[in-house]
């Protein structure tokens, strides 16, 4: 790790950071120049991202927005280390990420919690594969279940649950294994209207209470300036990014209700609204 | 009891009005209903059966009434001739049927796990599936003799195939994310083995036992009329040196009997108790 770099939490993307040697202080992910490019089906290479660069600190919810293909899902499989990228690195904790690891979790946008297992054992189940005993895990889990609000329902089936109860159990799963950074990708797209911001607004609370270091993509505006402390805008394909935006209301204040009435919120909702319709537009 | 005497729950009413005439009432439990229904088919086979022998009086050598077959199975199980036979050939699917999954589903498993294995096996597999275990018992015969071993490789060969196929291809249905969601949690690949391909895979794991177990009856039957050394099928081969054409008939009946009460006692239950249970396959 790092022995006290001088510049803390660098809120720009700046200039590619190969030269940097050390992680800062502070820094949780740390993306640096990364580029992927990959075989479409129809035969051609593609470029998805191309020198994206950009640090995500302890603590801090950053959300990527950006018009759809603009490389945003591939972001977070490399980060996740499920794909490798054509250029460029990232590190976790000060640790390059080479394949998956349990220090980084992930919510996907397609369920991906297992049609098997009941509630309880797939929130359980990063635990099981760390080999936690089972009478500490059962404490975990429980927490956890209560934490997303799934008491009473701790022994069914995914299949008996609701779209946004499935997606609740991927969130717990995910939180109860204790990663360094959370991966998401746009979790809540598949959910109705009204269970999306619930989710949202529960999302928000338990990204306060745990403090964990998250990094959400989405390609809903809105969503983006909710939860994030700050919005990376990506460019349409190939993806680079265009500018970092900083939310000003802190996460703890924030409910749907409180930022539809603050200026400040709505002027930074409105100007990167802007600036993700210039590239859909362009 | 008729449906006017006991009206029942007005639901159940509408669906069989009032002087419809007799049958069974409205407060059957549903199994008993169900097996009401299913044994119909049987029944109206029983009805021409019978039509038949008793207007056109064939000889009991060719055909004989339902009566004699009836008659002829009275002594069978007095002797013990028709459960010690039937045991003999339910020891032998379930010791064929059982190495067969053993094999067959890691088999699957491995070829599955590789898209350029499984790419270069499916055109060896089908070759051998064509090739019926039934087939291969000349050969069989002069390798292993007229044994007990004999049939054992018939049995196994011929439920292997469709068990390692549809495990293959029940590998292929299973979603990548979530194994995906799984090797982000940390796991290794034994892990989603056990965890994500096997379960996932089950619901064609499922139909492929099932085929085979089938399948490897079917070529039970044959291997024991060719082998001789008891079975069901060495009694209707045996009975036919004698012209016991209802003990022939018997032998028939106890054969399609055992796989409906394998089927609903082995094979059912695994279903019921995993894939439909999660969610996997509707009923």
């Amino acid at each position: 790790m790092d022995d006290g770099g001088g510049c803390e939490l660098s809120a720009r993307p700046g200039p590619p950071a190969l030269a940097r040697e050390r992680t800062p202080t502070g820094v949780k992910i740390q993306i640096i120049a990364l580029r992927h490019e990959y075989r479409a089906d129809d035969g051609r290479q593609l470029l998805a991202l191309d020198g994206v660069s950009f640090d995500v600190s302890e603590n801090e919810v950053v959300t990527v927005v950006g018009p759809s293909g603009c490389g945003k899902s591939t972001l977070i499989h490399i980060i996740a280390g499920l794909v490798r990228p054509s250029a460029g690195e990232v590190w976790v904790d000060g640790q390059p990420v080479r394949r998956p690891g349990r220090d980084r979790g992930v919510v996907f946008q397609e369920l991906a919690i297992l049609p098997w297992r009941t509630v309880r054992r797939n929130i359980g189940h990063g635990l099981e594969i760390a080999r936690v005993p089972r009478e500490e895990r059962e404490k975990i889990v429980d927490r956890y279940i209560e934490l997303v609000g799934l008491r009473g329902f701790e022994d069914r089936y995914p299949h008996e649950l609701s779209g946004g109860m499935k997606q609740r159990v991927a969130v717990a799963r995910t939180l109860a294994a204790d990663p360094k950074v959370i991966l998401m990708d746009e979790p809540f797209a598949a959910v109705d209207a009204q269970t999306r911001i619930t989710l949202q607004q529960e999302l928000l609370r338990i990204s306060v209470l745990t403090m964990k270091t998250i990094l959400f993509v989405t390609h809903s505006v809105d969503e983006a300036v909710f939860l994030g402390d700050r919005v990376m805008v990506l460019t349409r394909r190939p993806g680079r990014v265009k500018e970092s935006v900083s939310v000003p209301l802190p996460r703890a204040q924030r409910s749907w209700d409180a930022v539809n009435r603050d200026p400040r919120f709505l002027a930074v909702r409105d100007h990167v609204l802007q600036s993700v319709r210039a590239e859909v537009a362009s | 009891m008729s449906a006017r005497s006991q009206p029942g729950p007005a639901l159940l009413a509408r669906e069989r009005p009032a002087g419809v005439g007799p049958g069974p009432g409205p407060t059957l439990p549903a199994s008993l209903r169900a097996l009401v229904r299913s044994s119909l088919p049987f029944l109206l086979l029983l009805a021409v059966w019978w039509a038949a022998t008793t207007a056109l009086h064939p000889r009991a050598t060719v055909l004989p009434s339902p009566a004699a077959a009836a008659r002829a199975a009275g002594p069978l199980i007095a002797e013990g001739i028709l459960p010690d036979y039937a045991t003999a050939s339910l020891k032998r699917i379930a010791f064929g049927g059982g190495l067969a999954i053993a094999l067959g589903v890691p088999a699957g498993l491995l070829l599955g796990s590789n898209r350029l294995l499984s790419v270069a096996f499916t055109p060896f597999l089908k070759f051998f599936q064509s090739l019926s275990g039934i087939a291969w018992l000349p050969m069989v015969l002069v390798w292993f003799g007229f044994t007990e071993r004999t049939i054992q490789v018939v049995i196994l060969y011929t439920a292997l195939f469709p068990i390692v196929f549809n495990t293959m291809t029940g590998l292929r249905t299973v979603p990548p994310r979530l194994a995906d969601g799984l090797r982000a949690l940390g796991a290794g690949r034994w892990r989603l083995v056990t965890d994500v391909w096997l379960p996932g895979a089950l619901p064609s794991i499922i139909v492929g036992i099932r085929l085979g177990i089938a399948y490897g009856w079917r070529a039970l039957i044959a291997g024991e009329m060719v082998v001789g050394a008891g079975g069901i099928g060495f009694l209707l081969f045996q009975s036919r040196s004698f012209q016991q054409t209802a003990r022939i008939i018997d032998g028939m009946v106890v054969i399609g009997l055992l796989w409906i009460f394998l089927d609903a006692g082995f094979l059912r239950p695994l279903e019921r108790y995993t894939v439909e249970r999660w969610g996997l396959v509707q009923r």
